[in-house]
């Protein structure tokens, strides 16, 4: 019966053609669609690597101030560590945990060479940001002796660069001596992809180090941030001073993956709903048209139960068609290794918007097949 | 071989109620050719249908092999179908999109016979009715007493002991008709039981029996 359906909709693929195409739309979309939710899934369920509960970032611009800056901002991370309400208190650029801001660079060993996201930090960034150190330890200053500046480099790093090596106290990048690994650092969220990361000891009168990461003791509350802002401000006379908390970092680095998520669901969905309303129009008018067909099938032998499997078999029949064409164009993305997205995920991609378009071909066939049934086939073979 | 007993059918709309068919009873035994003739309206072909077990009667029994088939389910019903019971029609009923081939194979679709079997089937059958040449032409390629013909090689295909042939001859000039009667002849004479509805009295007289309805009633 299966050979037979594939005839019967091969010899219309004529008539079929549009109805092939828009199938074979709907699947690309859906690919696409299926391709961005799956990563994002994927890296979602990767663990971020570090603790931003309780954590706020004081950002310092010294505006048209030059005189004394390393100074000034020691001043303040020593004020800073005074309060009682204040639990850690680190240094690093600009690039902190959920910003927009990020440094990458490319770090070589043994002619392995990868790009890597850089973050300058000091010997209290592990402890605010409550990260694992499981081989080796984080940096202290005083590992910065001699000509090395002392390292901490993420697993995907230590994979990428050193592969089954161990990279204790591996010279990287000729400047940089590894003394630690830590597993994930995903600083742009969960949504972001667990990249190789690279944690260099700052020099402590680096100027451009100037964002104090806080962790402050849980029921914090902004009353402490007024205050906190307040006493810099006094220290640091015409700086700028911003407080943004961690949590809400994170939101909007959420809401930057996830609106245009959204935005294409639901223009994916409204696209699905055309399509298949479009199906169902075709199929009611196909059934009205082949009546005298169900007439004489059901003359020949078909149940009830049988015509109505007859056009659901025929409309994925249809939609195997068009996934087959739909197949050839998914396939290359895996194949050319498209967006460095690997493999399993186009795969998985591929099969979900399989799935759905079976789903929804499925769904538009049912009603109009029962109807089918429900023809009387002496009625529809006296039409005919 | 087929056997009706007080059969009644009544269709009914919202407003009217028309009695197509009414107190039939008539025995049609094993080998018999039989005609079935009256005006247009007269209830021939729900007759056929009824015989066929394409449609219900409202009142009545039929009997196929001696087994009451009334309270059969759809499955049993179109088994029945399938495997006893061959259908022709006025207007072929053959589907386009099919070559003439795949057309004569669809009864042997559903008893689920393999591909390879099923084709040989096929053939033999437009053997039987000399189209062996046209297996392959597409219906719309076909002369009227071709489509006739393959319309025959499907009904015969799968060996059916009861041929229904519903003015089988109606869309064909007489040469073509002529041709379709002794192909039917034939298959008569092999041992296949055939009712045929017809409003030609030539075609009736070249039967076994004539029966005549009247406003659903039988009259002869």
């Amino acid at each position: 019966m299966i050979a037979h359906l594939f005839k019967l909709i091969w010899n219309k693929k004529k008539t079929h053609s549009l109805l092939i195409v828009e199938i074979w739309a709907s699947f690309m979309v859906l690919f696409g669609l299926a391709t961005l939710i799956v990563v994002n899934v994927r890296n979602y369920r990767e663990p971020l690597g570090f603790g931003y509960e309780n954590v706020w970032a004081i950002g310092l611009k010294a505006n048209q101030d030059t005189v004394g800056i390393a100074d000034k901002l020691q001043r303040v991370q020593q004020r800073l560590r005074a309060y009682s309400e204040v639990e850690s208190v680190s240094r690093m650029g600009s690039n902190v945990p959920f910003s927009s801001s990020q440094t990458n660079n490319g770090i070589e060993y043994k002619k392995r060479k990868i790009l890597a996201d850089f973050y300058a930090t000091d010997e209290n960034f592990a402890k605010t940001l409550d990260i694992l150190v499981p081989l080796g330890h984080w940096y202290r200053n005083a590992d910065s002796v001699g000509k090395y500046t002392p390292v901490v480099i993420n697993q995907n790093a230590k994979e990428e660069l050193f592969e089954n090596e161990n990279p204790m106290g591996k010279i990287i990048g000729d400047r940089f001596k590894v003394v630690g690994v830590i597993d994930n650092f995903k600083a742009k969220g969960e949504f972001m992809s667990n990249k190789p990361a690279v944690f260099e000891l700052a020099k402590v009168d680096a100027t451009w180090v100037d964002t104090m990461l806080i962790k402050v003791k849980p029921g914090t509350d902004a009353a402490f941030e007024a205050k906190v802002v307040k006493d810099i401000a006094a220290m640091v006379t015409g700086w700028s001073v911003e407080v943004d908390y961690l949590t809400d970092m994170r939101k909007n680095q959420h809401n930057l993956v996830l609106v245009p998520i959204i935005i294409a669901l639901i223009v994916c969905s409204f696209l699905l709903i055309n399509v298949a309303l479009g199906l169902f129009g075709v199929l009611n008018l196909s059934i009205a048209k082949r009546r005298g067909e169900i007439g004489l099938r059901r003359a020949l032998g078909a149940t009830a139960d049988g015509i109505s499997i007859q056009f659901i078999g025929e409309i994925w029949v249809l939609a195997t068609f068009a996934l087959l064409i739909g197949l050839l164009f998914a396939a290359q993305f895996p194949l050319l290794n498209v967006f460095d997205v690997n493999a399993g995920t186009y795969v998985t991609a591929i099969l979900i918007a399989m799935l759905i378009i079976y789903g929804i071909v499925t769904l538009c066939a049912l009603f109009p097949s029962r109807q089918a049934a429900n023809i009387q086939p002496a009625t529809a073979l006296h039409e005919e | 071989m087929i056997h009706l007993q007080n059969i009644e059918k009544v269709y009914r709309t919202s407003t009217i109620e028309t009695l197509a068919l009414n107190n039939i009873n008539l025995d049609i035994k094993k080998g018999e050719f039989v005609s079935i003739m009256g005006p247009s309206g007269c209830g021939k072909s729900t007759l056929l249908n009824v015989m066929g077990l394409l449609d219900e009667p409202s009142k009545g029994t039929v009997q196929l092999d001696g087994q009451p088939v009334m309270k059969y389910t759809d499955k049993e019903l179109a088994k029945l179908r399938n495997q006893k019971i061959g259908f022709i029609f006025q207007s072929f009923h053959l589907i386009n999109d099919l070559t003439v081939l795949d057309n004569v194979e669809i009864p042997l679709l559903y008893r689920a016979t393999n591909g390879k079997p099923r084709q040989e089937y096929a053939k033999e059958a437009l053997a039987k009715v000399g189209l062996s040449n046209r297996m392959k032409h597409f219906p719309k390629q076909l002369s009227g007493g071709q489509k006739q013909r393959v319309a025959i090689a499907r009904a015969i295909v799968g060996n059916p002991h009861i041929i229904l042939a519903d003015e089988p001859t109606g869309n064909l000039d007489s040469a073509m008709g002529n041709e379709i009667m002794t192909i039917l002849q034939e298959l008569n004479n092999e041992g296949a039981t055939i009712v045929m509805v017809t409003h030609d009295e030539q075609m009736a007289k070249r039967t076994h029996r004539l029966i005549r309805l009247f406003d659903g009633t039988q009259v002869v």
